[in-house]
């Protein structure tokens, strides 16, 4: 083989498909033989690139499996205690909802035994003469309007006896 | 390579030593795919606990390490469809500092000429790899990373030998080409 490995030959070399005519050549071919060792050399460097890069990250040491179970149970937990803490909440936020309209509805019933006591009061307030004395003044009549004329009669019946 | 060792049922049915063992392969491949850490991470430890869990369909076709790469293969692929938008997004917002990534190389007493140009390779390997379709980026990661021969591979990713020579084939001369640009 007298020619230069083409490109796609290059490659099939670094996969390891060569004839042993490939293989003589490069050989004897030095600028061939820097082809490949070029090819060869970066896909080194790349390999070094990486191993470096990976073990240069936090998560290249092995965990504790405990960590790794801790987590993956924890993220299937996690929406199980999100609801238990957002039920738990709500709870928390019913109790005092919940005390808050009991003691209004106490408000409002003591609210309205005041009304009804005041219009008691008001009601007793206002009467002429106080309950215990209503039968008493039954008897008396204190309207003077309705007895005027009533003694202007008799005084009048009484005049015309003695002039008789 | 992998030593391709008959797994044995205590190191499959220990989940600890499982993962002393093949934790930072798996996490480095993981890392390598999706370029995100935190993925990373997450998918290493979904590995894991996946294998545990079905270690009894486990027959031993194929060597533990392949195994774990096959999960991890199908996670990362299910990873990036299904958050391959914010996958994006945090690359974009850049999770991986990839020109820094790309400029790491060992010193070995270079000049600084063929220092800067070894940088720029690297830097090119790292862009086309990036760029690589899944399946292809897949392969050259196990391949050229990870060390893991053709059959290995097969196992890995469920496909079969030749169809991995294809995509090998494939995401060496998209590499090629990049490191062709960049010189």
């Amino acid at each position: 083989m007298s020619r230069h490995l083409s490109s796609r030959e290059v490659s099939q070399w670094m996969i390891g498909e060569c004839t042993p005519q490939q293989e003589q050549h490069v050989r004897q071919c030095p600028e061939c033989g820097a082809e490949l060792a070029r090819m060869e050399a970066a896909v080194a460097l790349f390999r070094g690139s990486v191993r470096h890069w990976s073990d240069g990250q936090k998560g290249a040491e092995p965990p504790a499996i405990g960590s790794i179970l801790a987590a993956r149970l924890g993220s299937r937990i996690q929406p199980m205690r999100w609801a238990l803490v957002a039920a738990a909440l709500l709870v928390l936020a019913a109790v005092p909802i919940y005390r808050n309209v009991q003691v209004r509805q106490r408000q409002a019933e003591i609210a309205r035994a005041d009304a009804l006591l005041l219009e008691q009061v008001d009601a007793e307030v206002s009467r002429a003469v106080p309950r215990p004395m209503e039968p008493l003044a039954k008897l008396v009549s204190w309207d003077f309007s309705a007895t005027d004329g009533r003694d202007e009669n008799r005084r009048d019946t009484t005049k015309n006896e003695e002039i008789r | 390579m992998i030593a391709a060792v008959e797994p044995s049922v205590s190191e499959i049915d220990d989940l600890d030593a499982l993962v002393r063992l093949h934790w930072l392969r798996v996490f480095r491949f993981a890392l390598a795919s999706l370029r995100d850490p935190d993925a990373a991470g997450s998918v290493a430890q979904d590995c894991f606990l996946r294998a545990y869990r079905s270690r009894e369909r486990f027959r031993g076709e194929c060597s533990t390490e392949a195994w774990l790469m096959r999960i991890a293969v199908n996670l990362i692929r299910d990873y990036a469809r299904n958050r391959r938008l914010q996958f994006w997004k945090r690359a974009q917002a850049s999770a991986v500092d990839l020109a820094a990534v790309g400029q790491w190389v060992p010193d070995g007493g270079a000049s600084p000429e063929s220092g800067a140009m070894a940088r720029e390779q690297l830097a090119a390997v790292w862009n086309a790899a990036g760029g690589l379709p899944e399946r292809q980026r897949t392969v050259f990661l196990l391949r050229f990373v990870e060390d893991m021969d053709l059959l290995e591979i097969a196992a890995a990713t469920g496909m079969k030998e030749g169809t991995v020579k294809t995509h090998l084939f494939r995401a060496l001369q998209a590499v090629r080409e990049r490191m062709g640009r960049s010189q």
